[in-house]
């Protein structure tokens, strides 16, 4: 693989760690496959389009901002929708994201209609170089980000109380339960920083691509690739499963052809799901 | 003991978890008719015994004869259509079925030589049924039920399985006193008319002692004592482990 | 001795016939449009018993399952395109299908709830790019077509409502023998407690995979139907997702296990999605979306789910008056 091309997976897998994170965390630890994930991941690219074009705010500040906001979006539907069908098994919840990401489709539909979009900062173009290869600065400045949020993540969930109360109602939720931890809490916080993880992501994403709600199917089969390699509720795994995918995408693409790359993330999907279901990364739990 | 009697027969079975030995080479043997009292204190291994004779677990060695045939390979359902079954400590019923369903399921799917199309299915359900005095009570939802019904329930659904040999897993946990009385009548008035053999598990003393014919005491994953309920009371061992002198030497006097 | 029991059942019978009766004269009465749209009712209630039987009956939500529908499209469009004429390519396209049920399931029916469900979608994604990809056989993306059929637009509607409809009848009827055999109560002990079941006797392994590999067969003949219907299909379409989705929602609005609900299911969200398309073709996602979450909320068992549990609490009640008088 040549220089341009594994720092072009480099840079795209940073993008995918932080996307996949997201859904990763509301899977693993909140029990929800979340269906509107890339519908959450596109609100995030649409808000900060407006914030952009309306107030000439840059995205990666802006980018704070979607992330509160969905940060609450997520918290509410949580709370309002899901918790109270948990019991139901899992169509029920899966049902109501779909019909979730119906609901913001439509709207993204009706203020944006289904039109390519994208943030074009007046930086769009440069790049610099190093090491012989180039560094397209929006996607290095994504790539940046998308490290720090990760990093203060993993320090949120093992160094603040409430990260480590989500932490314990994942590793044994009795056992949290009987120390005073509210579990439902902690799955709301943990539903919310996903969705916010997601908007970030989505507001990252659209300075450097275009993206209309087709973008969204995207988005969901990627995430789905990504949480499962890297074992469900990891952080870490999520991290590297991105990355790996990202690598196999870009590698695909260059040698077997850009049809076959998406089969080959589905197949290995597949395989770790039959023969390692706790990801490649993950940890097992002894039963 | 006579070896033809021998209707199951455990051979050193072990369960390892990692470096816990959950069960740790225990061997028994049961004979037809049996009541067999299986104790010990809690996390001493009685229920992973059993989830290991009826193939639900892996063993980690040893091997479980069952009516001389080799069952330490078979599946869970393979076992219980040849007539070794269990109760769960917790009960599992059938959710979201009514109380008949989960007595046909057992009579339908139970022993596999014998007529369990159907309609000769139902018929047993509601033989059980009665027999465990739950017919009055057959359409309630299980999610409507009474935890000593669904004890009852659990244990008339493996009834109609029409086994052989019965793991009773602690039957008695959340029953009061009385509750206690009568599910010790119905065990015993139940192995007597179908000639069942039982291993009882249990933590109530005089449940455990006013029932079986002999005990096995487990401790740590491994079989401590064996034998009659006041040899097993005198036993040192089995004192020091679970029973307590004071209470050890009431039982007896009773 | 007739009981009450017998009466009802015959009455319904009677209504079931007569239903499906009127359903074979109808299109005599109704324009072209309101003919494909009845197609595609029942295309989707057959679509939805499977999903039915999977999931409401047995627990195992198969998200992916739509592969079977594109397997059954392509396949009769690979076999009529080789000259067989599609009484015989259909049911070999059929065939096909559950052969792929039965080799996929015996892996995957291993995993549970999500990752089952997960599992499913990743095998229809990979099957729809192998079909993407094999230009040679399925002519690739773009997409292949089936042989024209000569007659009259009417004429071919008939035919397509017909066995649409003839499909749905079948299909329903024999979830309603499997559902109510011995082998129903297996299927339904695995959702109700799938340890408990193996300890019982039940051999869920087969089960599982039997039950999948009837849900294959059905939907796989929708889909073969649905090609010759389209005359066009594409990969992207026929392993589409939406399928299942539509179809989960259906079952969720008639209700989950029970035999009537997945057709009640198909009626009542076309006919939404109908009047919404063409009242408010802007709105029409978010109104899905909407109706979708107030019935999960308020009518969690479907329509007839609630119905049939308003039967039987009755029965019980009065049962529990009887006894109350009596004993």
């Amino acid at each position: 693989m040549g220089l341009q091309m594994f720092v072009n997976a480099l840079l795209l897998g940073g993008l995918y760690a932080l996307m996949g994170i997201g859904f990763s965390l509301q899977w693993g630890i909140s029990g929800i496959i979340n269906l509107s994930y890339g519908a959450m991941v596109l609100l995030g690219s649409y808000l900060s389009l407006i914030i952009f074009n309306m107030f000439h705010i840059d995205p990666f500040i802006s980018m704070l901002f979607t992330g509160a906001l969905l940060f609450l979006l997520g918290a509410f539907i949580y709370r309002f929708a899901l918790q109270p069908l948990l019991k139901g098994g899992i169509v029920f919840t899966l049902i109501v994201t779909f019909a979730i990401r119906l609901i913001v489709e439509n709207i993204i539909l009706l203020v944006w209609s289904a039109d390519y979009r994208t943030i074009r900062v007046s930086y769009a173009g440069s790049n610099f170089q190093f090491l012989g290869a180039f560094f397209p600065l929006t996607k290095f400045l994504t790539f940046l980000v998308a490290g720090v949020i990760i990093y203060l993540t993993y320090q949120f969930m093992t160094n603040t109380k409430i990260g480590k109360g989500i932490q314990a109602v994942a590793l044994d939720k009795e056992g949290a339960m009987a120390v005073g931890v509210d579990d439902q809490k902690m799955y709301l916080i943990n539903f919310a920083l996903g969705t916010a993880l997601g908007g970030v992501t989505g507001t990252l994403w659209a300075t450097i691509y275009s993206f209309s709600p087709h973008v969204m199917d995207v988005i969901i089969g990627r995430v789905f690739i990504i949480a499962i390699l890297g074992g469900l509720g990891n952080i870490w795994g999520a991290a590297a499963g991105g990355i790996l995918l990202a690598f196999v995408e870009t590698s695909g693409a260059i040698f077997v052809g850009s049809h076959w790359q998406e089969a080959i993330g589905l197949v290995i999907m597949v395989l770790v799901l039959l023969l390692r279901p706790h990801g490649l990364i993950g940890k097992k739990f002894f039963g | 003991m006579a070896d033809n009697d021998i209707i199951l027969d455990v051979r050193s079975i072990s369960k390892h978890f990692g470096a816990l030995k959950a069960v740790d080479k225990v061997s028994f043997q049961a004979r037809k008719g049996e009541i067999v009292g299986l104790i010990g204190p809690n996390g001493a291994g009685k229920t992973t015994i059993t989830n290991l004779v009826t193939g639900e677990l892996r063993k980690t060695e040893g091997e479980v004869y069952f009516k001389g045939i080799n069952v330490s390979r078979m599946q869970p359902f393979q076992i219980a259509r040849i007539g070794l079954t269990r109760t769960y400590q917790v009960v599992k019923p059938l959710q979201g079925m009514t109380v008949e369903e989960n007595i046909l399921v057992g009579s339908l799917f139970g022993r596999s030589d014998r007529q369990n199309d159907l309609n000769h299915a139902k018929k047993t359900a509601h033989e059980i049924m009665e027999l465990v005095g739950l017919d009055k009570k057959k359409e309630f939802k299980v999610s409507d039920v009474t935890l000593p019904d669904l004890k009852r329930m659990e244990f008339a659904r493996v009834l109609a399985m029409d086994p052989e040999v019965i793991f009773l897993d602690e039957v008695m946990a959340g029953l009061n006193p009385s509750e206690v009385e009568e599910s010790m009548e119905l065990v015993k008035n139940i192995r007597t008319e179908k000639q069942l053999t039982i291993v009882y598990i249990e933590h109530i003393m005089k449940a455990v002692m006013g029932i079986s014919d002999r005990i096995i005491v487990l401790h740590h994953g491994q079989k401590i004592c064996e034998g009659s309920p006041t040899e097993v009371c005198d036993n040192p061992a089995v004192i020091e482990a679970y029973l307590g002198k004071k209470y050890a030497k009431e039982v007896i006097k009773s | 001795m007739v009981t009450q029991d017998d009466n009802k059942f015959n009455k319904n019978i009677i209504l079931i016939i007569a239903a499906v009766i009127i359903f074979i004269f109808l299109p005599n009465f109704i324009s072209g449009y309101y003919i494909r749209i009845f197609t595609a009712i029942f295309m989707y209630a057959t679509i939805s018993q499977c999903i039915n039987l999977m999931s409401g009956y047995m627990g195992y939500l198969p998200f992916g399952h739509v592969m079977f529908f594109g397997i059954g499209a392509y396949m009769s469009a690979i076999l009529m395109k080789l000259g067989l004429p599609v009484f015989i390519a259909i049911p070999m396209a059929c065939l096909s299908a559950i052969i792929v049920s039965i080799i996929l399931g015996f892996p995957v029916l291993r995993l549970r709830g999500h990752y089952f469900a997960i599992a499913t979608i990743g095998m229809n994604g990979a099957i729809m790019t192998v079909v993407q990809n094999a230009t040679e056989i399925t002519g690739g993306a773009r997409g292949t077509t089936f042989p024209i059929i000569m007659a009259s637009p009417d004429v071919v509607y008939r035919y397509f409502y017909l066995a649409m409809l003839f499909l749905m009848v079948i299909t329903s009827l024999v979830m309603y023998v499997v559902v109510n055999s011995k082998f129903g109560y297996g299927i339904r002990s695995i959702k109700a407690n799938e340890d408990a079941a193996n300890s019982m006797g039940i051999n869920t392994t087969f089960t599982k995979v039997t039950t999948w590999a009837i849900a294959a067969l059905f939907t796989s003949i929708a889909g073969g139907i649905y090609g010759y219907w389209m005359s066009f299909i594409a990969p992207d379409e026929v392993f589409d997702l939406m399928f299942i989705t539509n179809s989960i929602i259906m079952m969720l609005i008639g209700g989950a296990g029970t035999i009537l609900g997945p057709i009640f299911g198909a009626f009542i969200v076309e006919t939404v999605s109908e009047v919404a398309w063409s009242g408010f073709m802007q709105y029409h996602l978010a109104a899905l979306g909407i109706a979708t979450i107030v019935i999960v909320f308020f009518v969690p068992r479907g329509v007839i789910g609630t119905i049939t549990d308003k039967i039987r609490n009755r029965r019980i009640e009065l049962s529990k008056k009887a006894e109350v008088t009596n004993g």
